[in-house]
């Protein structure tokens, strides 16, 4: 079974080295790609009280696992220097943070705005939804197509989504794959 | 016989050679690797004094036994003082698996009073091979548990 997080709750998670147990760093914010659906890296705060950003970041290459109590890296070296990062990680750009855009249908129907990203637990780091703060009031969650049309204000997604929005993480994990099989993805 | 971590702290440390208790067990520092104690750690703080596994003379029931008291020295490293400071005592640490899930904290740790090995650990009621055992760090010991030892965990949102 597919166990699925907001990714919100990642921040302030610690990172911890598999071959040390030492707590390394803290996650500071998820930097994602809405066009490819996937998490680019973490940024990390200093790990402590009243500690600070750390220049290095955290590649979702060099993730060994995304769990529900820490965030695992192998060592110290999974660390990349700020400066040597992709530039996508070490200077997100603002304006593809989907988080407050209005979720549209091809059709034009708007489905409420992003609130959070949902993220498999474990290796992957797959984003495969969005939370959703429905139009009519209440919270949902729609699965993620492969490909979709991201501006700093709409998210275009398929109609057929209209149909996959579900109450719960738990709903959502069931509907992921039935949406993906009915757009033809894998 | 196998003996653990937690019968075997505050078990007095004496010298074969005077016959005088020489300090206590405060904890057992392990190779998380070789999944073995380490070492013994006598003491807290600046007083700490480690002996090497090896310069035992027993791992005895009711008293270890070294040759004699030069056979405890200072903390030799960083990692030596981070046990001696009581970071890298076992018992009572955060246990994460690999996935980083936790499971509890480490109950205790059995072990082979004539070899040194590591057992299983007890975290939470469960019992785990120490193979499972990955690292032992100031924040967490990292286990890589097998299936049945991770089934019946819960994980929520």
């Amino acid at each position: 079974m597919t166990l699925l997080m907001h990714a919100s709750d990642i921040s302030g998670r610690p990172v911890v080295t598999v071959r040390g147990g030492e707590d390394i760093a803290e996650v500071r914010d998820v930097v994602y790609s809405p066009e490819s659906g996937r998490l680019v890296g973490l940024t990390l705060n200093k790990r402590g009280f009243l500690a600070g950003r750390r220049a290095e970041v955290l590649p979702a290459g060099q993730i060994h696992a995304i769990g529900r109590d820490a965030v695992m890296v192998g060592d110290d070296s999974s660390l990349a220097d700020g400066d040597a990062a992709p530039d996508e990680l070490a200077h997100p750009a603002t304006e593809r943070n989907v988080l407050g855009d209005d979720v549209l249908t091809e059709r034009g129907v708007n489905l409420g705005k992003v609130k959070d990203l949902v993220l498999v637990v474990g290796s992957s780091g797959d984003v495969v939804g969005y939370h959703i703060d429905k139009t009519g009031g209440g919270r949902g969650y729609i699965p993620l197509p492969a490909q979709l049309a991201v501006s700093g204000e709409f998210l275009v997604v398929p109609d057929i989504t209209e149909e996959f929005v579900r109450d719960d993480l738990v709903g959502l994990g069931a509907a992921v794959e039935e949406f993906r099989a009915r757009l033809g993805l894998p | 016989m196998s003996d653990s971590f937690r019968r075997a702290t505050g078990r007095k440390v004496v010298s074969r050679a005077s016959a005088e208790e020489v300090g206590v067990v405060a904890h057992l520092l392990v190779d998380a690797g070789r999944h073995r104690v380490a070492a013994v750690v006598i003491g807290r703080g600046k007083k700490a004094r480690l002996v090497d596994w090896a310069q035992l003379s027993s791992f005895g029931p009711d008293a270890v036994m070294v040759a004699e008291e030069s056979a405890l020295r200072p903390p030799a490293d960083d990692r030596e003082q981070a046990a001696a400071d009581g970071k890298l005592e076992l018992v009572g640490k955060r246990a994460l698996t690999e996935q980083g899930n936790e499971m509890g904290r480490v109950e205790d740790v059995s072990f082979d009073p004539d070899s040194g090995a590591l057992e299983t650990l007890i975290v939470k009621d469960r019992h785990i091979p120490a193979e499972a055992l990955l690292a032992n760090g100031s924040y967490a010991a990292v286990l890589h548990p097998g299936q049945d030892e991770i089934s019946g965990m819960r994980l929520s949102d």
